[in-house]
């Protein structure tokens, strides 16, 4: 019957032509393993990585419980994809055709695309060399574009997009190679505007590579940087760094921290006005013994002021950066992590006061409150710990003004907490299953879900009530969006059996979070083409 | 003057075939008819494109005849056609089937150039029912899209009787061979697909919108049939 209907073709003198070859590209979620996730929560949509198309699918909601879908081409071969501090922006960084035969051949980029309820493409910023990795400032002002995998890389290279400039402006991206004493970036750090004693204010980058750190001035990041050498370990094998901290203060002026890896000692870098003009500051450097390998370092201010504090088994060493001369608080438990809570317990509290810290650890059930502001004379206040009764893994910071004095406890069990800071009442919910936490863009409420299963859940901040949800499909992330009418809802998105097939989603109004409501979604494959 | 030339040629065309038989046409100018064939359309619509990865339809191709009217060589029929037939394919993986029913009954004016060729021109109003459908992987459901679409078919074709008796006095079946081209108009209708009720699929399912679909487009028709 084929056979004759080809002949049939044939003999009409009209030809049998085809469809565009998008049909014939089975859409299969990203796994993450490539640098680039299946899906991305932003503010106003979703996003839904579609590689086999070379497109990224936007998941709107123009009302409650409705969703629509736009797709945008974002470039072949996508090497990383990362959300903005602020959720509101996708960077995707592409590779483009490689190797490039023709001149139509598309080149590398880095696109932006708003992830607001009216998702658009903001920026594209085409490169010349294909490279993968993407670091992002949470100023949004700089994206910073490096690791290739070229024939010949250069592993210090750098290139700078300002986020601020128009694409057409040829200096938006601008490429810099770094000094090296080492080889390749592994982490980078964008600072807030820090205050350098002699010489304007400015931020830096903070680029950590295996032997050194290098200290771009962001206000010229062309320019010449700074690149100190790290210290060894005490094995004598070279030191590489484990951890940066920063921080500045009125009197003291602007600190860098290093947590060498297998040093007994932490690395202390006082940034100063420098005698000429490029770099504009210079580094002095000192090398503090801690007392054994600390677990972590934070800046901290004290009442006697700033100071750099190591956690060293149940000791929290306190570094005075001017003078390296250390004081140990003893802590009740071997606490490994520390994170400042005073802007969470008082957003006024500005930059002049004490801090106070949360310690907690996942080799311990307890957490504590170290109190840093004291009488005069005293280095700290109290370490005032509480047993919860399970290590903790991870803090989650919730945004938004509401519940600032809110934290999530992610623990290596099921369950999980919320801690009011403010009463330091934790509240533990029990959960079936190890879930994913997600916490909601307004800050309001915390969403979990275990990838795999259909369940998930809500926690509402204001009476910490759990509304548990039986999606009738398995879930692969939840993510809560704005709607363009006002409303909010909760996104869970499905993929096809085995993990390929199409795209859904269970969309639940956030008002009034309920399966007896939901509506079901699928098809966003086909959106668009 | 070119209608002039055109009368002129038809009129000659006329007394050649008229004087190419002797005899009165009789039961080569079929009574009644019946048909079977296979119909082949060019679907040009991008809402055939989830449905098949060409653009052509095959269809099979059942149909009716009887002459009403004689006027020597030339005869009005009234013709009818059932067409069934569809296309399985991949949408980006999920599988997914069209089936489409047509009926076109009308007029076809008929005129033989001698007793066992004639050839013909009709337009049929054309009726149709397309079922497209969506194996949702997602919602582990079937989606389907069910809708009536009205057109008209315009060929023009030509009949051959390859056996039979010569003479036009012999009431024995003819059969023969019939092709047409033409173009059928079907309007479109927007693709909404909906997993039926008890299907299984989460309650509160949207529909997917694939788009508009028009089966419209130039088609081959070629039938054996035999006449009375």
């Amino acid at each position: 019957m084929k056979s004759f209907a080809w002949l049939m073709c044939g003999t009409l003198l009209l030809g049998c032509g085809g469809r565009p070859s998008t049909w014939d590209k089975t859409f299969v979620p990203e796994d993450g393993s490539s640098g680039v996730s299946a899906t991305y929560g932003l503010t106003g949509s979703v996003a839904v990585v579609d590689q086999s198309l070379g497109r990224v699918t936007m998941l709107r909601s123009p009302s409650a419980l409705n969703l629509s879908v736009e797709s945008f081409d974002v470039g072949r071969d996508l090497a990383n994809a990362q959300v903005s501090a602020d959720r509101q922006s996708l960077f995707l960084l592409s590779r483009g055709v490689q190797p490039q035969r023709n001149p139509g051949d598309e080149p590398p980029k880095l696109m932006v695309i708003d992830g607001g309820i009216d998702p658009s493409v903001k920026q594209t910023y085409t490169l010349n060399e294909a490279l993968d990795q993407l670091a992002l400032d949470p100023d949004n002002r700089w994206a910073v574009v490096y690791g290739g995998s070229g024939l010949v890389v250069n592993e210090n290279e750098l290139l700078f997009v300002d986020l601020d400039k128009p694409v057409s402006d040829p200096t938006a991206v601008a490429p810099k190679t770094l000094r090296s004493f080492g080889q390749s970036p592994d982490r980078l750090t964008f600072t807030e505007t820090l205050t350098i004693p002699g010489i304007d204010a400015r931020r830096l980058l903070i680029v950590e590579r295996d032997k050194d750190i290098a200290l771009v001035d962001l206000t010229k990041p062309t320019g010449a940087e700074v690149t100190v050498p790290l210290p060894p370990a005490d094995n004598g094998s070279d030191g590489s760094s484990a951890q940066v901290v920063y921080s500045q203060d009125d009197q003291a002026g602007v600190f860098i921290g290093v947590r060498v890896a297998g040093s007994s000692s932490v690395f202390l870098l006082q940034l100063t006005a420098s005698m000429q003009d490029e770099p504009a500051f210079s580094v002095v450097t000192n090398l503090v013994d801690v007392g054994g390998f600390a677990s972590t370092i934070d800046f901290v201010r004290t009442s006697l002021g700033l100071r750099l504090v190591a956690l060293v088994g149940t000791n929290a060493v306190l570094v005075d950066p001017v003078t390296a001369i250390s004081a140990t608080a003893t802590m009740p438990a071997a606490f490994t992590s520390i994170r400042r809570i005073t802007a969470e317990l008082d957003p006024q509290a500005g930059t002049s006061g004490t801090d106070i810290a949360l310690l907690y650890g996942s080799n311990t059930t307890q957490i504590a409150y170290f109190t840093l502001g004291g009488a005069p004379g005293a280095l700290y206040r109290s370490i005032e710990a509480s047993d919860i009764g399970v290590g903790v893994q991870d803090v989650i910071d919730v945004p938004g003004d509401e519940f600032h004095d809110r934290k999530i406890l992610e623990t290596p069990s099921k369950d999980f907490f919320v801690l009011d800071l403010t009463t330091r009442q934790t509240a533990p919910m029990k959960t079936t299953t190890g879930l994913t936490l997600n916490v909601s863009p307004d800050g309001e409420r915390v969403w979990a879900y275990q990838a795999g299963s259909p369940g998930f859940a809500t926690v509402d901040f204001a009476t910490l009530h759990p509304i548990s949800l039986i999606a009738e499909r398995n879930i692969n992330s939840v993510f809560e969006i704005n709607a363009a009418n006002g409303a909010r809802n909760a996104v869970a998105l499905h993929f096809g059996e085995g993990y390929q097939g199409g795209v859904g989603a269970t969309v639940v109004d956030v008002s009034n979070p309920s399966t007896a409501t939901a509506r079901f979604f699928s098809g966003f494959e086909f959106g668009g083409i | 003057m070119r209608l002039a030339c055109f009368s002129l040629a038809l009129t000659g065309f006329s007394l050649v075939s008229t004087l190419g038989f002797a005899e009165p046409l009789g039961s080569h100018q079929p009574h009644i008819e019946a048909s079977l064939g296979a119909r082949v359309s060019k679907v040009g619509s991008a809402g055939y494109d989830p449905f098949a990865s060409s653009d052509e339809l095959v269809q099979l191709s059942l149909g009716v005849g009887a002459t009403a009217l004689r006027f020597d060589n030339l005869s009005l029929a009234a013709v009818g056609f059932w067409d069934y037939g569809g296309h399985s394919g991949l949408a980006r993986g999920e599988s997914t089937e069209l089936t489409t029913q047509r009926l076109t009954i009308g007029p076809e004016l008929r005129y033989h150039v001698i007793p066992e060729l004639y050839a013909f021109v009709h337009a049929l109003p054309a009726f149709a029912y397309t079922v497209t459908s969506l194996n949702d992987d997602v919602a582990q459901a079937t989606r389907y899209a069910r809708h009536w679409s009205y057109g008209v078919d315009g060929a023009v074709g030509a009949g051959y009787e390859f056996f039979g008796r010569r003479s036009g006095e012999s009431i024995q079946p003819r059969l023969w061979v019939i092709a047409e081209g033409g173009y059928g108009y079907l309007g479109s209708t927007h693709l909404q697909l909906k997993p039926d009720a008890n299907s299984g699929a989460p309650e509160r399912t949207a529909a997917i919108d694939l788009g508009s679909l028009s089966l419209a487009g130039p088609y081959l028709r070629i039938s054996a049939a035999v006449s009375f």
